[in-house]
């Protein structure tokens, strides 16, 4: 009776692991996923639109130049090139962004690193310490943070290592602590937002904002573009609602189901990023309104946000362009050459509407 | 004369307290549905009942589960990771056809159910550690399976989350079943005993000849199945599957039902009913301020100061 108790749980044991290391096994083995449309897909993404520059290069913005940043010239051809990511390559904007990225320095023949900081700060400086270490000769980070980024710029000058930040700016001094930034504009992007709305509503009536996340320089420089360009052109449109959906479908459409039934007497909706507007979507099929009942404007211009303006629910998606892999070598490129480039590069980002919607979507990522 | 004036004051702030611990959620509810109808513009419509309805489902069937490992002096942090589990494997598995999608992503709630209860009842870890582990790794493999969100187009989910029986929501219908299946299982059964034998005391349990260890693993699986079944049903309303966002933070909602329905973290006890009403006491707080559209930010004090105030009672009930 003794020996036997052990046994048996000993036995018991053994089926859990066998059990749970079975069950993973088949759970990764033969999963067959939905109608998979990727053929057609990666198809149309090869007419992937590279970004246009829409500030004036080299005339007249302030520019860097290799002597006064320090360094040497040197051939991007022979060089390494490291590449930090901020976020989870999880939505659709970071996968197109470090995907551009590879495919240049696929393209150039140029040796690229890559890193991926999973959302956490710490680990994005210990990333970028790494490439250093790994001996990257020239660096691409999409920063999480604006601020804390003393000690990489630090261990980046020592080796004279040039910087260009993509898609958020890094709060230190351009041509000494890093050569450029490339990236959207999102005030503008929030006044684009409110032309779109303004057009699409005439100007009169009751809209609501979604919120991004909070205490994010995107959801503020989005909201101000926004609110600012409305107030100025169309007075007779009111925001009644603003409410967060933290960039997320769910928060957007459970917020907008809220909305609906507190407010029936909603004209439009803008949601800040594309996610939340396609959550409102499925709120607004869900209480059965139709296409065009309430107008939608979203920013961001990945492909399901484009198909829904092809559909009618979406009234404009404003682009903000994540490929900016040609960008970022053509200047590295030039810098390294001994050409001046500019310190902030801003790019021009389209815009879809009922008009081009069908013959875009395939830029839309 | 005096002084028994002021023991019957004692007894009755007593009582008071008493009745405020047993029945203060309901009433928080109440107030709440009265505020509205008072102050909120088309609040009272079926329309509206409907949709609260609808999004407390998920919330509501993740704290069913909590409930039950709160009730064994546990605790089961893992749920929202399960959902995102549930939502990876349902959309992996839909061209079987969603029913078998479905029974692969409860599974998938089950396994990691039976590895937290395996790590509980065998290996002996605190319960806070060990479902913290199977939170991390429940997320990472959602996302190693399904990185990004994919759009869910079956029909038959599709109606799922947006469809009813008698005009109400299968979603609501699938919460109450649920929700009346556990507070049976809790008050009548055997198990029900065991579970709270064990959550009072697991060495007396164990003394008493209890199979604490079954049960331990039972309760987690329990956990697991409703934590996926909450998956599926929120992929079904969301029509698509979101790993990244899915349920994240649902653990925290789903404690908060729990312990604002009155359950003690000590273990021992179970109120499912509480829950029930703890749940859709923070969805209403949730709507209300949404609904006068107070900054994003008074939502989470709000929600701070009624756990608080949960947290007080729950002292008050520990004293006596």
């Amino acid at each position: 009776m003794k020996h036997l108790a052990p046994q048996r749980r000993a036995r018991a044991r053994t089926l859990l692991t066998a059990g749970l290391v079975t069950s993973l096994a088949l759970m990764a083995g033969c999963a067959k996923s939905e109608d998979d449309s990727g053929g057609d897909k990666d198809a149309s993404r090869s007419a992937e639109s590279g970004q246009v520059v829409a500030s004036p290069s080299g005339g007249s913005g302030p520019t860097c130049g290799i002597d006064a940043y320090g360094g040497k010239k040197l051939d991007l051809k022979s060089a390494t090139v490291g590449f930090s990511q901020s976020e989870k390559e999880a939505n659709p904007f970071r996968i197109a962004e470090t995907a551009s990225l590879k495919a240049e320095a696929g393209k150039r023949g140029v040796k690229l690193l890559t890193a991926n900081a999973q959302s956490q700060f710490s680990k994005q400086i210990s990333d970028v310490q790494d490439l250093i270490a790994k001996g990257a000769d020239l660096l691409v980070i999409a920063p999480l943070n604006s601020d804390g980024w003393e000690p990489v710029l630090r261990s980046a000058a020592a080796k004279h290592i040039p910087i260009v930040t993509v898609d958020r700016k890094i709060n230190a001094t351009a041509c000494k602590d890093y050569v450029s930034f490339i990236g959207s504009d999102f005030v503008e992007q929030g006044r684009r937002a409110a032309d779109r709305m303004i057009e699409a509503t005439g100007g009169k009536g009751e809209i609501a904002i979604l919120l991004g996340a909070a205490g994010n320089n995107v959801t503020t420089e989005r909201t101000k573009g926004f609110e600012d360009r409305v107030k100025e052109k169309a007075p007779g449109l009111k925001i009644v609602f603003r409410q967060t959906g933290d960039f997320a479908r769910e928060k957007g459409q459970s917020v907008t189901e809220n909305l609906i039934q507190s407010k029936p007497g909603i004209k439009g909706i803008y949601a800040e990023n594309d996610e939340m507007g396609l959550g409102a979507v499925n709120a607004l099929k869900g209480a059965g309104k139709k296409p065009g009942d309430v107008k939608i404007v979203t920013i961001d211009g990945t492909r399901n946000a484009v198909q829904g303006i092809v559909d009618g629910w979406i009234d404009g998606v404003i682009e903000s362009n994540p490929r900016f892999g040609p960008l970022a070598f053509q200047t590295l490129n030039s810098f390294t050459q001994g050409q001046k480039v500019a310190q902030d590069i801003v790019i021009q980002d389209s815009a879809y509407t009922k008009d081009n919607a069908k013959a875009d979507l395939g830029k839309a990522y | 004369m005096t002084d028994l004036s002021l023991t019957r004051a004692g007894v009755d702030r007593d009582r008071v307290l008493r009745l405020l611990q047993e029945y203060g959620v309901y009433a928080g509810v109440v107030v709440l549905l009265l505020f509205n109808f008072a102050f909120t513009a088309h609040f009272a419509s079926a329309e509206n009942f409907r949709t609260q309805a609808v999004q407390v489902a998920p919330v509501l069937i993740v704290a069913l589960g909590m409930a039950l490992a709160i009730g064994t002096e546990g605790v089961d942090l893992s749920v929202g990771s399960v959902m995102a589990l549930a939502t990876s494997l349902l959309s992996l598995y839909l061209g079987y056809g969603p029913w078998l999608a479905v029974v692969v992503a409860v599974v998938g709630g089950i396994v990691v159910g039976l590895a937290n209860g395996a790590l509980v009842a065998f290996v002996g870890v605190q319960p806070i550690v060990a479902t913290l582990a199977l939170m991390v790794g429940a997320r990472g493999l959602a996302l190693v399976l399904l990185p990004q969100l994919k759009d869910v187009r079956d029909p038959g989910l599709a109606s799922l989350g947006s469809g009813d029986a008698l005009g109400i929501p299968y979603l609501v219908l699938i919460a109450a079943t649920l929700a009346l299946l556990v507070a049976f299982v809790v008050r009548r059964t055997a198990f029900g005993r065991q579970l709270l034998a064990v959550g009072d005391s697991r060495p007396a349990a164990r003394l008493a000849g209890l199979p604490v260890r079954r049960v331990l693993i039972v309760v987690y699986v329990c956990s697991g199945a409703l934590a996926a079944i909450a998956g599926v049903l929120a992929t079904a309303r969301l029509t698509a599957s979101d790993p990244t966002s899915l349920g994240s933070l649902m653990e925290l909602s789903a404690i908060t039902a729990v312990v604002v329905g009155g359950t003690p973290l000590s273990g021992g006890r179970v109120r499912i009913g509480g829950t029930v009403a703890g749940a859709v006491l923070i969805q209403l707080l949730t709507t209300t301020l949404i609904k006068h559209d107070l900054p994003p930010s008074w939502t989470q004090i709000a929600q701070a100061v009624v756990i608080v105030g949960a947290v007080y009672a729950a002292r008050e009930r520990g004293k006596r």
